[in-house]
Formats: C-alpha cells, structure tokens, sequence
C-alpha cells in the first residue's frame, strides 16, 4: 500500500548491542558469582554444599551442556543445510567456527582434565593418614574427660544414694542429709547436689518433692530445676545410670547424674540429682575439639559431594567459555556472511524478475557502502527492464500486426489459384504455395533448395532459365507464357518474375507468379472455332441449297438423253446432291455447335438419367455389354438431363466404336463428400488413346475416327463445363480408356462460361 | 493374549526378584489395616553409618507404596507412605538422637548411647500401619514396594533421576 511503511523487523538479538552487552554482562556475572561461591565453600556447612550447591552446579552444568549441545546441532544441521543448498559463505562459516570451536575447546578440554586431576589430588591429600591422627586423637581426649567427669559425678550421685538410703528422708530436720551431702560440693567434686523424698504410697502415683540441694559458690545462677526433676523422674522410674548434660547460655555446661535411694529394704525412697559444672572454657575446648573432629568426619564422608560441587565449578567455568566460543564464533562469522548472503539472495530475486527487492542496510562499514551499490544497480536494472518491457509490448503489437499479415498471406496464397514461389538471394526456394506446387508437380519439400536444383528438370528448364534471368540485375522482365507438360498435358503457364527488396538497398530474392492460363486459351481456341463454326455454316450452307437445285435441275433436263448421257448426269447430280446432303448435316453440326443453349439445371436423380440412358442400348449390339456399378446413395444434384445424356451417349457410342461394337462398357458413380464432387467414370476395353492425343481430344475437329466432325467430344466438355464439372481422360486398366467426369454435388455458383468451348 | 500376559509376569516376578536384594518387606493385613515391617541388610548402609558416625545428620527414608498389579500395563499405586528415620551424633558424649516420623507425623523420639539399637532403630521397623485395609478387595493380589533413599547423598554428581539405595517387594494376598 502506497505511503504505509513496511513493518519494521525486528532485529535479532546477535544485532541488537544492548541485548548483547546485557548477555555478556550476564555470564560475566555467573562467572563473577561462581568464583565467590568457590571461594566461600570452606564457610558453608558441608552437607549444605553437597546437597544445595551440589544440586544447584549439577543443575546449572546440565542446562549449560544441553545449551552447548544445542547451539552446536542447530548451527551443524543449518551449516549442512547451507551447503547442501550451495549458500555462498556456507563452508567459509563452517570453517571458521571449526576453527574458533577447536581454538576453545582443545584448550578448555586440556584444562578441565589438568584441574581436575589436581583437585582430585588435593581432596586426596586433605585426608592423609596424620590428619586423621591427630583429629582423632584429640577428639579421643576431649571424649574422654568428658566422659570420666560423666563417670564422676554418675559415681558420686551413686555413692551420696548409698549414704542416704538408711537416712529418713521425710523428717522435718534436713541437717543430716544435708551433712551427707556437703562433703561432695565443699570437696569440689560436684558443682550441687539435689536429694528429693518419694511421696506417696502407691508406686504408680510417686511424686518426687525436692528435700534439699547444696550448691557451690560457683553454680551458675540459671541452673534449669526442671532438667534435675526430669533426670530425678527417670531416675524414680528405675533407669540406672540417667545422666543428662545441658549447655549453659555462659558457655559452660551442666553434666547431671541421677541415683535412686533406696531403703535397707530395697524400696526407693528418693534420688539423688549430682551436678558438675563444666566452665565454659573448658566445654568449649571440648566442643571446638570435637567440632573439629566432626568437621573433618563429615568432610571425609562428603569426600565425593565435595569433590563433586569443586569439580563442577570447574565444569562450569569450562562449559561458560565453550558456550561463549561456540557463540562468539557463529555471531562473528554471521556477522562476516550476512551481508554477502543477503547480496547472493537479493541478486537471486533480482534474476527471478523481482526488481523491487532492496537490501536493507544494516552497518554503516563497507558491507553497507555494497549494500548501497547493490541497491543503486538495482534502481538502473529496473529502469531498464521498464524500457525494455515497453519496447517489448511494442514489438509484440508489431509482431502481432506481422503475424496477422503473415496469416492472411499464408491463407490467400493456400487458398488462391495463382503459383507463388519466392527464391531468396541465394537461389534458395523460400516459399511455394500449393497452387504452385500442383501446377509444377512438386512437393513441399523442395522449400529450401536451390530453385536451380528443383527446376532444372527437363520439363522444367523453361521456367529454371526464366528465373535465372529473373536475377540479373538493373532489368524488369514482364510476363512470359511458357509451356510445361504434365502428367501428358500440355499446361499453359503465364509466369511473372518480380524482385524482392532487400535491406538497406541489398539484392533481395524474386518472386516468380505463375498463372495457369491453360483454360483461358483454350476458351480462346473454342471461342475462335465457334466463331469459325458459326461462319463457315453460314458461308458454306448459303450456296447448298442452290447447288443441290441445279444438280437436281440438270438431272430432270437430261431425263432425255441417251442412255448413256442420262447414267453420267444421274451418277453426277446425285453425288452432287449426296455431298450437299452431307454438307448439310456438317453445317448443322457447326452450327449446333455455335449455338449450344444453356443448360436447364434441375435437382436430379443421375442415376435414372443413366440407366434411362443405358435403355436406349437395349439389344442394339449383340456383342458388347454395358455394366454398371452405381454408388449404393447419391445425391440429388442439379444438371441438365437432356444434355447429360447426350454426354454419355457420346461417350459410349464412342467406345463401342473404338472396340468395333466387340467389348465392355463399364459405367461407375461416386460420391466425394469431402471434396463435394459426384464422379461419373464410363471404361472401356477399347484400344486406347495415346498419350500425346489425350489433350487434343477435346478440341474441335480432332477426331481418331475416320468419319465424324470432331466436334462430339468438345460438345462433351463443353456440357460438362457448364454444369460447373470437369471431364478428363485416361487409360483403363488392364486396357482401354476411362473417361471422369466430376459434377459438383452442391449449388455453387459457376463463372459465366467457364470451360464452355 | 495369553502369552503376553504371561510374558509380563515373567518379567514383573524377574524385576522383583532382582530389585529385593538389600532389603527385607513383609506384610501383616490385619484389623483393617496394612501392617509393614521392613529390615534393610548392613552392608547397604556402610555409607550412611560412616555419615551418622561423623555427626552429620543423617535420614534414611522408606518410601512405602501398595500396588497393585495390572496385566501387560503399569501396575496401579493405590496409596503412598513415608517412613523417615533420622538420626544424629553427638560426638563428644557418643549419644545418638533418633527419631522416626511416618508421612511426616512424628511417632517416635529418643537418645541412646546404644549404638546397635540405634542401627536398629534406622535400618528396620517392625509393623507400621502405613495403609488402610477397608478399600482393598479380598482375595486379591496385592505388593508391596519398599524404596530407600539416604540422606546425605554421598554420590560425585547429583543426578535428579537417582537409583533409590534400595528397593525391596513384599506379596500379600487379602484375605478379610
């Protein structure tokens, strides 16, 4: 649509700076975040890095693999797609991201295997054989005074129950127990001692009622009461050796031991609760020992998982770099290929016809300059193909003028009765129109040679040698009548040669028309032997009547004379009146001959005119045998039947004197639809007629017969010529003569005279 | 017909078979409910008793399902359950704080200085109704199917598809 802008495209992210900065930025990030977690992993519980850091690497490893997968299969199946297309650049960009690809990965590769090796090496080493030694064994010590102050004071809390058991522990005065108990807190063996009394008769509902404690100058102030009455209450409940130990906020930490008191008797009366204070220094050596301990443990048993999360720091690291080559290399060599990929697929379109295709410019460096260049040819190419296509619209109108005049000439030189032949500068036959062919009796295929080949045949040199001189230059030959035979007919051609301009002045080639002027000479021939007829019956039959008169005249006068007198003028006068008669019947043959009607054409049934024909022959020749062979259907056509009776009367009287009434008559019909023609053919199987003689047959006083005016068959021709038809004669086989003759099927409209004689 | 279906018993009593080893399941289908007990060899556990030993807090979870099994397709799971055991060591007085929790519900808690009722507190359990019996059809061919996975995962590379420790089968036929 004219003045609406085409959508913008959006431009993909290897074009877009900020989008690439921002990646770049992005991974540099990762990496930056990836360095300070491995530098940070030595704080980080290790079961946190072997489960979260471990998963979150694996995680990251994996979704970097299959990006790296990805991006390699994507850019091998496109690069194999682009060559198997023959995209200009396909293998310059396959290599050149091999190349960058095996500059990064072959390193990378080296580096991850190199490190990792080291770090396995150096996990090995962190747990070596001293480390577990001295680990241990200070842990073993740390364990041990714990457990022997635990022993202590579990001892203690025994020994106090002892001493208690006899001792009445519900009486109102404490100072024995409290006696008792002194010496152990005084002595600084415990920290404070706690005796409860057992209250109440049945064992099931026994509470325990604190009876006395002593303490030490040094017992921290926030010494939980309930953790001794919970230790007491399992202690009442028969666990032996209930100790328990509770972390002090101070730092320090309280191990209590709980004992039961039990009477002479075995009963429980009551329990001693035994604290010891561990100050906080000493519990927190103890724990810093111990944590040690099981720092190392722990980092022993996580020896894989930590192993694991190092080397997929590594991995990652080598992974970031690989995805960032395999990038780097497929933008650089997109970055160097585009724009001669776009040149190569705007200059396809340009070929396709498509002259609007404009390449977008994309960089202001030299591919943009080409870029412009490629567009500013495109402008002149379409341009010119505008010229060209309105210069070709013209030709076509012209060519299409050419075509129509070529047509019509072709049509009317198929269709006209005059011979063209056009014989090019080079002596060449260019064109010959059927007329012209049927006339020479050649064929098409004599276009193309050299006319002097063609018609330097013996029959044909007059013509040969007339186009010959048709060449020379500087002279204009009028038309010439030359006399050709065929097929035993002698042809009467009027010929008339005429130049061909050539270009620029050039000699161009002839053109030779021949005319068949055969009917108009012989029309001339009748015309003048009609006009011959008609005077010679007028001259000749004027002076008969008298000549007959006087002969019959002198015979009456010498009725009287001798006898012998009479005999010689009877003889005489009647010769004399014979030969008038005879004369007579000639002049009136002449002169039916001049004045032949016209023929009365009437829609007829032929075959009835024949076989009425045929009735007049009835038993009239014992020895000759008239057959027929009509056609199964015919046409009703319009003829004269008077007159086509008379035709075919000639012709069979002709026969049946020609074989001397001893012979065969054969009368055939045809119908042509195609060429709308009915064929009448009347054989005989008489001597024949030569060849020479065949085309004079039809003239005028040309008769083979020894009496006979030779006007029977020129009166034949005549009538069939006037009925539109035709007649020729040839031989019958196996002997004889056969004569044809064509009447049109259909009402055509016949030139005025036309082959009348 | 007849010979896929034999086909798949073949293969589904092999993959049994094969993927009980390491551990012992049993069922009880009593009162309305189905009782399980399950008892994991000691050599499974090599890892994981050198984690509890460390002081890491370690958790062994049997993931209980009852199944049921399906003729040439998937066997259907008809209901799920968790028992965890989770234990941790105090290094410096050598006690052990054990507990258990079943789908998440604590049923059990303690310390011990023993060292083998601690093992045996985490390797095994004696009888859990982990399911309701009253859905179950009588008569019916029923496992179940046991899957142990420790914690903490003592493998190089984590990998989110990971073989449980072990896994263990137990067939019962429900009778009411």
């Amino acid at each position: 649509m004219p003045g609406t802008p085409p959508p913008r495209r959006r431009r993909p992210f290897r074009d877009n700076p900020v989008l690439v900065l921002a990646g770049i930025l992005g991974l540099v990030a990762i990496l930056a975040f990836t360095m300070t977690l491995a530098n940070r992993s030595s704080q980080f519980a290790p079961d946190f890095l072997s489960e979260f850091v471990l998963y979150s690497l694996s995680v990251v490893d994996l979704t970097m693999l299959v990006a790296l997968v990805f991006v390699l299969a994507r850019s091998v199946i496109k690069m194999l797609v682009e060559r198997r297309r023959g995209l200009p650049f396909a293998r310059f960009r396959a290599k050149l991201v091999t190349a960058l690809l095996g500059l990064t990965v072959v390193p990378a590769v080296l580096v991850l295997l190199v490190g990792s090796q080291i770090i396995f090496n150096s996990v090995d080493r962190w747990f070596n054989a001293p480390m577990d030694d001295i680990l241990e064994s200070a842990q073993r010590i740390a364990s041990d005074y714990y457990h022997d102050r635990q022993r202590q004071v579990m001892d203690e809390a025994a020994r106090i129950a002892r001493v208690l058991g006899p001792a009445d522990l519900g009486a109102a005065d404490v100072r024995l127990v409290r006696d008792a108990v002194a010496p152990s807190v005084t002595g600084q063996i415990l920290t404070l001692v706690e005796v409860y009394r057992v209250s109440g008769a049945p064992a099931g509902e026994a509470r325990l009622i604190p009876v006395v404690d002593v303490a030490s100058a040094s017992v921290p102030a926030l010494a939980n009461r309930a953790s001794s009455d919970r230790l007491a209450a399992r202690a009442l409940g028969g666990e032996t050796g209930a100790w328990t130990r509770e972390p002090l906020e101070s730092g320090g930490e309280l191990i209590r031991a709980a004992a039961a008191i039990r009477r002479p008797g075995g009963a429980v009366s009551g329990v001693v609760v035994a604290t010891v204070h561990l100050t906080g220094e000493l519990a927190a050596r103890a724990r810093r020992m111990t944590k040690a301990y099981e720092s190392y443990t722990q980092l022993k048993v996580l020896k894989r998982p930590l192993t694991g999360v190092y080397l997929s720091f590594f991995l990652l690291v080598t992974l970031m770099i690989l995805v960032s080559a395999t990038w780097l290399g497929l933008y650089l060599a997109k970055r160097i290929t585009r724009p001669v990929q776009l040149l190569a697929a705007a200059a396809r379109e340009i070929g396709a016809g498509h002259f609007e295709h404009r390449v977008e410019r994309e960089t202001a460096d030299e591919f943009g300059s080409l870029v412009d260049a490629f567009n500013t040819m495109t402008d002149e190419l379409a341009e010119s193909r505008r010229q060209v296509e309105r210069s070709t619209i013209d030709l076509q109108a012209k060519h299409t003028e050419v075509e129509g005049r070529r047509r019509f000439t072709e049509a009317v030189l198929e269709r006209v009765a005059t011979g063209v032949i056009t014989v090019d500068a080079r002596g060449r036959i260019g064109t010959m129109n059927p007329a012209a062919q049927r006339l020479l009796g050649l064929g098409a295929e004599v276009i193309g040679q050299s006319a002097r080949t063609v018609l330097g045949e013996s029959d044909l040199q007059t013509l040969a040698s007339l186009a010959t001189m048709a060449f020379q230059p500087g002279r204009e030959w009028p038309a010439q009548e030359i006399s050709l035979v065929r097929d035993g007919r002698e042809v009467q051609l009027a010929v008339a040669a005429t130049p061909l301009p050539g270009e620029r002045d050039a000699a161009g080639g002839r053109v030779l028309v021949l005319d068949d002027i055969t009917p108009l000479i012989r029309a001339q021939k009748v015309a003048a032997w009609r006009e011959v007829a008609r005077r010679l019956a007028h001259e000749i039959k004027n002076p008969l009547t008298p000549i007959q008169l006087c002969a019959q005249r002198l015979q009456r006068q010498f009725a009287s004379a001798p006898p012998e007198t009479r005999t010689l003028v009877d003889e005489c006068t009647a010769t004399i009146v014979g030969e008038v008669e005879s004369l007579k019947a000639l002049v009136d043959e002449f002169s039916q001959f001049a004045r032949m009607p016209a023929p009365r054409r009437v829609p007829t049934d032929l075959h009835q005119v024949l076989l009425g024909t045929l009735t007049l022959y009835d038993g009239l020749f014992q020895d000759v045998r008239i057959e027929t062979l009509f056609a199964v259907s015919l046409p009703r056509i319009r003829l004269d039947g008077d007159q086509i009776r008379r035709v075919i009367i000639n012709l069979i009287d002709n026969a049946i004197e020609a074989f001397n009434q001893h012979g065969q008559i054969v009368i055939e019909t045809h119908h042509d639809p195609s060429a709308s023609v009915v064929r009448i053919l009347v054989a005989d199987d008489g001597p024949g007629i030569p060849p020479e003689e065949r085309d004079k047959l039809f003239m005028p006083y040309f008769s083979t017969k020894k009496r006979g005016s030779g006007l029977g068959l020129a009166i034949v021709r005549r009538i069939v010529a006037e009925h539109g038809g035709t007649i020729e004669v040839g031989s019958n086989q196996p002997r004889g003569t056969r004569f044809t003759i064509e009447l049109p099927s259909q009402d055509r409209d016949m030139p005025p005279g036309a082959g009348a004689p | 017909m007849t010979s896929v279906r034999l086909l798949a018993i073949v293969l589904a009593a092999w993959a049994v078979d094969v993927a009980s080893e390491g551990i012992q399941v049993s069922t009880v289908a009593r009162d309305g409910r189905v009782y399980v007990s399950c008892a994991l060899s000691a050599d499974v556990l090599a890892d994981v008793d050198q984690a509890i030993q460390s002081g890491l807090a370690t958790s062994v979870t049997y993931e209980a399902d009852l199944r049921r099994p399906v003729s040439v397709w998937f066997d259907r799971t008809l209901a799920s359950s968790t028992v965890t055991a989770a234990v941790q060591r105090d290094t410096l007085t050598g006690r052990y704080q054990i507990s258990r929790s079943v789908d998440g519900r604590l049923e059990d808690s303690r310390v011990t200085d023993d060292k083998t009722a601690m093992r045996h507190f985490v390797m095994a359990f004696d009888r859990l109704p982990l399911f309701p019996a009253a859905d179950l059809e009588p008569n019916a061919e029923y496992y179940v199917r046991v899957r142990v996975r420790t914690r903490p995962r003592v493998t190089w590379f984590f990998w989110p598809w990971d073989r449980p420790t072990a896994t263990g089968f137990a067939r019962f036929t429900f009778i009411p």
